[in-house]
């Protein structure tokens, strides 16, 4: 138990078009949950699928649980659980039918009972599958990677195209699983995800890993804690003119200008002062804490949702 | 025992989707009652002719419908306008009309076997009522009997038609079931979630094709059940030979759709491929007509494809009583096929 519960080194996978993974290193202690947050296309599915067995690396190292692929490849499948992007059932099978019969593939199960009630699924264990909301359907494959008891669990993108109620509960649920003290990997492009669940995260971009930290070491590496945003109603005007006159960088980000500062406390009077000369029509001021979003902005240069 | 519970758990599923089965199991059945009702032997079909009423009816107009009426004829007698309605409707495979001199008579060139048949009968009734009419000996016809090709007593269409079915049912079992289920599983990453699995991959195939052999054994009875029921229709051959037979098309038909599976990415693909062989067999190879009036290029080169043969083989053992001596080349063929799907199946299946 000493191992750790992953180890990946010089990770490489090349399709013909992309570079999907260019030399990762990770590193997951067990009982973490850990999570590689990345726009779409950044390579985390890629790389989970190469963790998980799914797919072959071009070159590189890997440790799950401290055991290869090659040589352990029926015990790693037994002691992890993996979530897909999107998992596919019959139409007409049941939450408590899907669990039986996954549950049947291993050397040990948890019961069907146990999981839907931690995926709280019980008033649905004999519905149809297809009858299920998408959310229900969400944690019903969740729990199906739980159905092994695994100690290594693998979520990617437990939480797209859910509405926000079911997702949190569905957070809910990753939490539990860290409480029965397993190890969870996730992605997620959503960066309040990724600080809501997540212990440690690495942050990818293009096929690389561009830095690994705690959300609060992260965002403490930014020079910059906090942003000054002024809102507009119906798009923010340029800046040019302004961002001169005042002296520091200005962003624009839809209806915002934000104004990315170390010292709060002595811009803002500078500000509103140069807003009040220059007749700009903000409607409000907002100072907040920087988020992984800006840690992502100034790593990558662009928004995660772009 | 992780086998076994694949299996009835595929049947379990299977058995929730009520409109797939209905189909599986109905559709041959209501085929063949349906053709082999239609087309039910016995008393011989009346061959319909129109018959355009003259200003004025003359001895040879007399003399021709007479005899006409001691042939397997219905006669519809019209007023030319009545005549030239009905032909334009298309619902005319045969017009006789009288003239001053003799008669004229027309046949649908959209019913060329039906009319070609009739035109026949009504120039043999042409032929005897002018000998009436001049008095001479009546010239003899040549007395003829239905018999199947294998001179088996039970020889109406449903009796042809049923070995055709149980073809259909074993190419449409491969092609469509087996084949385009594969499809979508990988398609959807049905295939990937139990990938992710320990469980190893070929149970869950095992399985599924122990599901659809089973599928296909109950079809196979039950439409040899009704069969006998409804139309008295007998295996006249070897129950050994016929399991044979079908054992070898099953093998046949099973791999090829699991080789075809692999040629395509998406379920519409693989319609399009799967559709691409299923037609010309299902048309060219004899399962609801046999192929006699086709140019001759068309019959040999439909039987390198692996229906024809076999339904041949079937037929022989199944109507005829036959043994399979004769048909060594043809089961050969099926054979090649199931072997060389097989083969591409085994190289090319991919699970992702």
């Amino acid at each position: 138990m000493n191992e750790s519960a992953l180890r990946v080194r010089g990770l490489r996978k090349q399709y013909p078009n992309v570079l999907a993974v260019d030399g990762v290193d990770l590193d997951v202690q067990r009982g973490e949950v850990f999570g590689l947050l990345g726009p779409n296309g950044a390579g985390k599915t890629t790389t989970l699928e190469i963790i998980e067995g799914l797919t072959d690396a071009d070159s590189g190292e890997i440790r799950v649980l401290g055991l290869d692929w090659k040589h352990h490849g029926s015990e790693i499948r037994a002691r992890i659980g993996v979530q897909l992007q999107s998992t596919s059932l019959f139409n007409k099978i049941t939450p408590r039918e899907a669990l039986t019969l996954y549950g049947g593939y291993y050397p040990k199960a948890r019961t069907a009972n146990e999981l839907l009630e931690l995926v709280q699924l019980t008033e649905k264990a004999d519905a149809y599958h297809i009858t299920l909301s998408g959310g229900q359907m969400q944690r019903l494959a969740l729990a199906m990677a739980l159905v092994n008891d695994p100690e290594l669990v693998f979520l990617d993108e437990p939480t797209t195209g859910l509405d926000p109620q079911a997702r949190r509960s569905l957070w809910e649920v990753v939490r539990r699983i860290k409480a029965e003290g397993r190890t969870v990997i996730l992605t997620t492009h959503y960066m309040d995800e990724a600080e809501a669940l997540c212990d440690r995260l690495a942050i990818m971009d293009h096929g690389r890993v561009l830095t690994i930290g705690t959300p609060p070491e992260l965002i403490a590496q930014l020079e910059i804690p906090s942003v000054v945003e002024l809102s507009f109603e119906g798009g923010a005007p340029p800046v040019d003119g302004f961002a001169a006159a005042l002296g520091t960088a200005v962003e624009v980000r839809g209806d915002l200008w934000e104004i990315p500062t170390p010292d709060p406390k002595s811009l803002l009077p500078k500000l509103l002062e140069a807003a009040e000369t220059a007749r700009i029509p903000y409607q409000q001021v907002h100072v907040r804490r920087a988020t992984l979003e800006d840690v992502f902005l100034h790593k990558t240069g662009r928004s995660l949702r772009e | 025992m992780l086998l076994w519970r694949q299996f009835l758990m595929e049947w379990k599923l299977y058995s929730r989707d009520r409109a797939a089965m209905f189909w599986t199991f109905a559709f041959p059945v209501l085929m063949l009652l349906g053709f082999g009702v239609m087309f039910k032997g016995g008393d011989t079909p009346r061959l319909s002719v129109v018959w355009v009423k003259p200003a004025q009816l003359l001895a040879k107009d007399e003399a021709l419908l007479k005899t006409l009426e001691k042939f397997p004829t219905k006669l519809l007698a019209l007023s030319p306008t009545e005549a030239e309605a009905k032909w334009s409707r298309g619902e005319t495979t045969v017009q006789v009309e009288p003239t001053t001199d003799g008669f004229r008579m027309k046949v649908n060139s959209y019913l060329v076997a039906q009319g070609q048949m009739t035109a026949q009968v009504v120039q043999q009734a042409f032929l005897i009522s002018q000998s009436e009419l001049q008095g001479q000996p009546l010239p003899k016809l040549i007395p003829v009997s239905m018999e199947s090709p294998g001179h088996a007593k039970s020889a109406n269409y449903a009796a042809f038609l049923l070995p055709g079915l149980l073809g259909m049912n074993l190419m449409s079992m491969g092609l469509f079931a087996v084949g385009m289920v594969n499809v979508s599983y990988r398609e959807k990453g049905k295939f990937r979630r139990l990938a992710v699995t320990p469980l190893p991959k070929w149970i869950f195939l095992m399985g599924q094709v122990l599901h659809r052999l089973t599928v296909t054994l109950i079809q196979t009875v039950f439409l040899l059940f009704v069969g006998y029921l409804v139309f008295g229709i007998e295996n006249h051959g070897s129950y050994l030979l016929l399991t044979l037979v079908m054992v070898l098309g099953t093998a046949c038909f099973m791999a090829m759709g699991f080789a075809l599976s692999s040629f395509a990415d998406t379920s519409e693909t693989y319609a399009a491929i799967s559709n691409l062989l299923f037609f010309p067999m299902m048309f060219l190879s004899g399962v609801y007509f046999t192929l006699d009036a086709a140019p001759k290029w068309l019959q040999q080169s439909v039987i390198v494809l692996p229906l024809s043969p076999f339904l041949k083989a079937l037929r022989a053992v199944f109507n005829d009583g036959s043994g399979l001596a004769t048909h060594m080349l043809g089961l050969g063929i099926v054979a090649t096929w199931a072997a060389l799907c097989f083969g591409l199946a085994v190289k090319r299946f991919r699970w992702a």
